[in-house]
């Protein structure tokens, strides 16, 4: 029987991951210029191997995999407990797959190359005014020749004091139904009047900035679509990456328990029952998020996916997570309450347990909060009835 | 498996399309013998459909939306070690409907002189069966319940779904040809048997979990206070979410222990324990809210809500109850 062909590709990546992934990475990133370094040379060098973009069209270098294929490239990531690719995931899903999609040929031509050669992409979508209800954007984009003036504020835009350039939402017109009257942009994050602020989160880091465009100029070229068009094009952006992050991320929850074994032993519990049943408990709540994540990627594979199913593992990954660091810190005890250092870019379950389980709070509110979640799976998979939308709440006045 | 686990769910679910309070034991007995579904996992050369164990899962999935009779678990798993013991002369009988049944509480009894003795709960159905396997000291051995020295009494249970005696053996003489396997064959035999008796109760659990949930959406659906319907209240939307969320993942590891995914908790019994634990645990949550979200004729009688509810608080006890499992599970994994 000849051999499986993912089996041989598993082999061949956990062979490169063995030779090419950093190690002792976390020690060193103990600042935000050591996490760039890290996280740049990383991208470098997979983009080198082959590795970063295996999602991308066949013609570009490493694209083409199969979903199979990427799920054993996030896989033995995971297991080699390289970085997480922070800088460069919005710029390598989210950007390309809009721009693949929306983008004109000078546009394609223009920016993907720039992604692989390390150009950081942001997403400005969020505002202080629209967070889950994202259609009440209010940063506007006024046509005066050709080009836009844009005014207004975004903010929770992952890694925006680090980007080169910006996906805009902005509104265009005032429609009744609010997801009309937008428009995508493609923003130079240093065109004057550009202003970033990286925000200071509860746990000590710095993942997302706050933009501020004041009368800022964008060429009507460096439009997505048409004018109007935006919401349509955004949805692109939104459903660029369903599934392998949340099944990298439990692949990775599944390699991280040992740090809450070790803290059991360190604390001298090992024969403590009430301990052991803890960490079986969690055990098998990890062993149940891998189980679904695996279980979503092969009705994906198959083509029998359903709206909905991705908020599952995402709700069910963001609750493992906090019971995972919650354990950690509880197990900590007084040691755990006095501060230590963060590591910057170290993932969700670095061992400090305290900084761990306030980041937690990343994955129960950004990306579609729990509540949002929540009226997906009802609404979507168990078919019960449809949240009112805002604007028939609000009526004209929007 | 050569049928597709999709097909045989709608064979299955076709086969059972029964009104839950009219599931009839013998009635559906009979079903599960003419459609061949008691040699589901045995090879084809010994009579079966030889399908895997995730076929059987699914049967026993399918079963627990019925609220289907608890004597299959114990009949299918001691088919399983029947073929593993290579006894052909039971096996025939055994997979023509003669019922075979053992403790779900997975209780063991003592040899001596070669008489065994011992008192088993939990025993399905022991007064229509025709032996009863135990395990004692170092051999697993099948015994008619025919013999004199063997006691049957009806346990009045709260689940009234399932009818479960007591089985006391008072020095039993054990013949030759009771005796299934001995010493390490045993000792494996039985691990293969509990593991067998927990992920039926796993998946009859998760089987009646759904039956559950979809029964609350239906009642949520029609339901109307305050000029709409119940199920257009977020609050509750949101828990049905969570319902659903813990119940699909639980599935999923269901579906991975049974055989379409190779990590997992690990096949050994602790694993397996520590799954139907995990799938007890999401029944017990499910029916609890199913009865508070169906309001006063949740706690009727009349209502399916509270036969859902009693056998899920009794699967969490049957063969060990889940804190028991998550133990074990947690000293397993440190020691690694």
């Amino acid at each position: 029987m000849p051999e499986d062909p993912l089996k041989r590709y598993r082999a061949e990546v956990r062979e490169w991951m063995a030779l090419n992934a950093p190690r002792d990475w976390r020690e060193h990133s103990t600042d935000p210029e050591a996490f760039l370094r890290i996280q740049r040379d990383w991208f470098a060098k997979l983009v080198d191997g082959g590795y970063a973009v295996p999602h991308w069209p066949a013609d570009w270098p490493g694209g083409g995999r199969s979903l199979a294929e990427q799920k054993v490239i996030y896989e033995e990531m995971a297991r080699a407990d390289c970085p997480r690719l922070l800088l460069s995931f919005v710029s390598t899903y989210h950007a390309a797959c809009t721009i693949m999609e929306w983008g004109t040929e000078a546009q394609q031509t223009r920016f993907l190359p720039a992604i692989l050669a390390g150009e950081t992409w942001c997403q400005g979508f969020s505002e202080p005014g629209a967070g889950s209800d994202l259609a009440s954007l209010r940063t506007k984009a006024e046509r005066r020749g050709n080009v836009y003036i844009v005014n207004g504020q975004k903010i929770w835009s992952t890694v925006a004091q680090y980007a080169d350039k910006c996906l805009l939402l902005a509104r265009t017109s005032h429609e009744p139904a609010r997801q009309a009257g937008m428009t995508f942009l493609l923003c130079d994050i240093k065109t004057p009047g550009v202003s970033v602020r990286p925000i200071n989160q509860i746990h000590g880091d710095e993942e997302f900035a706050e933009i501020f465009f004041d009368d800022v100029e964008v060429p009507v070229t460096e439009r997505l679509g048409e004018e109007g068009q935006g919401w349509a094009v955004a949805q692109a952006t939104l459903a660029s990456e369903r599934g392998l992050t949340l099944l990298e991320l439990s692949q990775r929850l599944r390699g991280a328990l040992w740090r809450v074994a070790k803290q059991i032993e360190d604390g001298g519990g090992s024969q403590d029952k009430g301990l052991l049943r803890d960490y079986g408990r969690l055990v098998v709540d990890v062993e149940a998020t891998c189980a679904l994540a695996d279980q979503y990627l092969t009705w994906r594979i198959a083509g029998e996916e359903q709206v909905g199913q991705a908020s599952l593992i995402k709700l069910r990954y963001a609750r493992v997570l906090r019971n995972f660091t919650m354990l950690g810190l509880r197990l900590e005890d007084y040691a755990g309450q006095i501060h230590s250092p963060i590591t910057f870019g170290g993932g969700m379950e670095t061992g400090n347990w305290m900084a761990d389980f306030m980041n937690s709070y990343a994955w129960t509110i950004a990306g579609g909060s729990d509540e949002i979640q929540r009226n997906i799976i009802s609404e979507r998979l168990l078919g019960m009835p449809r949240e009112p939308k805002s604007w028939t709440l609000t009526g004209a006045k929007a | 498996m050569s049928i597709d686990k999709s097909e045989l769910q709608d064979a299955a679910r076709k086969a059972f399309a029964t009104d839950v309070r009219c599931a009839d034991t013998a009635q559906v007995l009979n079903q599960i013998v003419g459609l061949g579904w008691l040699g589901i996992c045995v090879p084809e050369d010994l009579g079966g459909l030889g399908l895997g164990r995730e076929a059987q899962a699914v049967i026993h999935f399918e079963l627990g939306r019925i609220l289907g009779p608890g004597s299959l678990a114990a009949h299918l798993a001691i088919i399983d070690a029947l073929v593993a013991a290579e006894r052909t002369d039971l096996l025939e009988t055994a997979l023509a409907g003669e019922f075979m049944t053992a403790s779900m509480r997975l209780e063991t009894g003592t040899v001596t002189a070669g008489t065994i003795s011992g008192r088993f709960h939990a025993v399905p159905d022991a007064d229509r069966a025709q032996a009863i396997l135990v395990a004692a000291s170092d051999r697993i051995i099948l015994l008619p319940l025919s013999l004199p020295d063997i006691a049957i009494a009806e346990s009045r249970m709260w689940d009234q779904t399932r009818r479960f005696f007591e089985v006391t053996l008072h020095r039993v003489p054990v013949n030759a040809g009771a005796t299934l396997a001995s010493g390490k064959a045993a000792s494996r035999m039985w691990d293969a048997l509990n593991s067998t008796l927990l992920r039926a109760i796993a998946a009859d659990s998760l089987g009646g979990a759904d039956a559950t949930l979809q029964m609350t959406l239906g009642y949520l659906g029609v339901r109307r206070q305050f000029d709409r319907l119940l199920a257009m209240f977020q609050a509750l939307k949101h828990r049905c979410a969570d319902m659903k969320t813990a119940l699909a993942s639980a599935e999923a590891l269901l579906w991975a222990d049974a055989g379409q995914y190779d990590v997992g908790l690990g096949c050994d019994v602790t694993g397996v324990g520590a799954m139907k634990g995990h799938a007890t645990r999401v029944y017990h949550q499910v029916v609890e809210e199913a009865v508070q979200l169906h309001g006063g004729i949740g706690l009727t009688e009349e209502h399916d809500c509270h036969r859902f509810l009693k056998r899920a608080l009794l699967n969490g006890v049957l063969g060990g109850r889940a804190d028991i499992w998550e133990e074990a599970l947690g000293r397993r994994m440190l020691a690694a």
